[in-house]
């Protein structure tokens, strides 16, 4: 099973499906805007895999980053009428800058303390865009994105359909998700899931750990930030409530439902994460009051408990219980030759 | 500026509220010395405490209805923590703690989103008893009555828990099972029901601290666990993982903190918390009174 994922992420033929899914997928689903929302939320997401999974970092951290992103393009898009690419670039950057400081902390603690000071950064974050009223609006958001033609000198592209956007959306994440997948399989990558396994090996043999981890979160915090970036354009709003830890908590929901071992998980999580709240949202009992919630809370503990794998998992190994089900060799003896070659 | 009466108020307030939540922070620390995982879960007790008494004290109008809640209360968080326990934390053993955990932060989003459906999100007012109405003069200013009182029994029952652990033959037990649960099921101890007993101690703590802070936050909201559990874990970290005297001490410390930085500036009074949290974690990353881990 292992060995078939690992052939498979060589090989990157899952990834030309996702991305021809991808392509076609978004006039089916019942939104127009869902799709875009699906794949934005998979940033996030697949930061958080790449942490939890690779580098076996549970962080609560995830939406502050998202959100720091967000409100710098934001700001940069609404009050200074910069150019679009200009903005997503500047999230990103200045994500990664908050990121170096809050990891700075954050990494020097193992497991558990470290799923807390992520938390408490997270609210930190959330605490400084909630008062500082003159630079983010405080609980007034920012209002006045447009999401306008990008400008390319020779020509523009115009980003206000939806279809266009989701399509600049969709490049991002294809490219992001490749820079993910070369990372997992560089040395870098490597190391990383070495220390995650035994760090204590991984420094034995001289790497330190500080270092990659510093780093991971870095990457990862500049993953969240370009998300937040396109969420900012997406919305065309950007409140407080996004840097909210019930953010990180939704992309912990969404990563451990579509399956923290690979990063397809990423995509499924928050693609069967959006879907359900917009089912369950759709029941005026359960809407007030976050009802959608408690149900989810509650398949998220099924998840975690009896589904380790997410939904990606569970999907793998019903695929190789169904094959061994057709596969399996009929009652009566048959000859050894054929035998043999349905064994193997 | 300000009045030396006002800092004096102010210190007073905050090792007020300092105690209550070293009082939550107490369950969580042993919870989290025992099976090593932090429980999310711990503020929706928190706030489920407070609402059963609300519901108690609606139900059933009799004088004294707010003790007898309270005591009520108590016992029925313990049991919500043998319940989260043996059905869903108990499979999870010998699996990384970090599963634990999500199954905890699971619970939190259950318990407040089905006490925000069933209860509303309209706030809630719990009144203070009448028996604890009034202020006490105090010499430079008039103090709540109600105030100093769950002071008090907050300092009584954190310093009962603390002789439970440290000096009663069950509290040897536990700290043995704490300590090496292999030998200590060696010698004859159930760790298993230890374990059990543990997390019913600290969901019925917080339970406790939900309901004697319950009449001084000025209504009943689903959403008064999280707030609380993000200073839990804060003052958690600072008096060190699985210490009872260090929640205190860091509990009373960041209440006092925080009550005086609010006295400069408002918003300062949240922010001043992660400060000092990030200043004990640079110097001092296993807390004020923590032991270093081997982990």
């Amino acid at each position: 099973m292992k060995g078939a994922i690992k052939l498979y992420h060589r090989v990157g033929l899952p990834f030309i499906i996702l991305a021809i899914i991808l392509f076609i997928v978004q006039p089916i689903l019942p939104s127009e805007m869902m799709a875009a929302e699906i794949l934005i939320m998979a940033f996030p997401t697949l930061a958080f895999i790449l942490l939890f999974g690779y580098t076996g970092q549970l962080s609560f951290g995830t939406g502050s980053l998202f959100a720091v992103g967000a409100y710098t393009t934001g700001i940069l898009l609404a009050r200074y009428d910069a150019h679009v690419l200009l903005a997503i670039l500047a999230g990103i950057i200045v994500t990664g800058i908050i990121a170096a400081v809050v990891g700075f902390f954050c990494i020097r603690q193992a497991g558990l303390i470290f799923a807390l000071l992520t938390l408490a950064f997270n609210q930190l974050i959330w605490f400084i865009i909630w008062q500082w009223r003159s630079f983010t609006g405080g609980p007034d958001g920012i209002w006045g994105i447009q999401r306008s033609a990008i400008n390319f000198g020779l020509f523009s592209v115009n980003i206000k359909p939806s279809f266009n956007f989701y399509l600049l959306v969709l490049i991002f994440f294809l490219l992001t998700f490749l820079f993910v997948q070369r990372l997992i399989e560089s040395p870098f990558g490597k190391v990383l899931q070495g220390m995650r396994d035994s760090e204590l090996r991984a420094t034995a043999i001289g790497y330190k750990p500080i270092t990659y981890k510093w780093t991971s979160f870095v990457i990862t915090g500049m993953i969240c930030g370009l998300g937040g970036t396109l969420f900012a354009l997406h919305q065309e709003y950007v409140g407080e409530h996004v840097a909210n830890w019930m953010t990180s908590g939704e992309v912990v929901i969404m990563a451990l439902l579509g399956g923290t071992f690979v990063l397809y998980g990423a995509i499924i999580g928050s693609g069967a994460f959006i879907f359900l709240s917009d089912f369950l949202n759709q029941f005026t009992a359960l809407a007030k009051a976050g009802g959608w919630l408690f149900v989810l809370g509650i398949i998220f503990i099924l998840v975690v408990m009896f589904l380790k794998g997410g939904l990606y998992g569970g999907g793998g190994t019903l695929y190789t219980w169904l094959r061994e089900k057709l596969a399996s060799p009929p009652l009566e003896p048959s000859n050894p030759e054929e035998h043999t070659r349905t064994g193997s | 500026m300000f009045s030396f009466d006002a800092l004096c108020a102010q210190v007073f307030n905050g090792i007020q509220f300092g105690v209550l939540v070293a009082l939550l922070a107490t369950g969580l620390s042993l919870i989290f010395g025992m099976l090593g995982i932090i429980n999310f879960a711990h503020g929706s007790l928190y706030m489920l405490g407070a609402y059963f008494v609300w519901s108690f004290v609606q139900l059933f109008d009799f004088p004294g209805n707010f003790w007898f809640g309270i005591i009520i209360a108590f016992f029925l968080m313990a049991l919500m923590g043998i319940i989260i326990e043996r059905g869903l934390l108990r499979r999870m053993y010998g699996q990384p703690e970090v599963y634990s955990i999500l199954i905890t932060f699971g619970l939190l989003l259950v318990i407040q989103q089905g006490v925000g459906l069933s209860y509303g999100t309209i706030p809630l007012p719990l009144p203070i008893p009448s028996i604890l109405k009034g202020e006490v003069n105090l010499g430079l200013f008039e103090y709540p009555l109600y105030y100093i009182f769950t002071m008090g029994l907050g300092l009584v029952v954190i310093f009962a828990v603390w002789f439970f652990i440290e000096r009663s033959s069950l509290g040897a037990v536990i700290r043995a099972c704490a300590e090496d649960p292999e030998i200590a099921s060696t010698l004859g101890v159930k760790t298993r029901n230890v374990y059990t007993l543990t997390f019913a101690l600290g969901a019925a703590l917080a339970g406790l601290g939900g309901t004697l802070h319950g009449p001084m936050i000025g209504g009943l909201q689903h959403t008064i666990g999280g707030e609380i559990l993000l200073i839990c874990f804060i003052v958690v970290v600072v008096g060190g993982m699985g210490s009872i005297r260090g929640a205190l001490l860091a509990g009373v410390l960041m209440g006092v903190i925080r009550g005086i930085a609010g006295l400069f500036w408002a918003p300062a009074s949240e922010f001043v918390l992660f400060a000092a949290m990030g200043v004990v974690l640079l110097f001092r990353p296993q807390g004020l009174l923590g032991r270093k881990m081997g982990v």
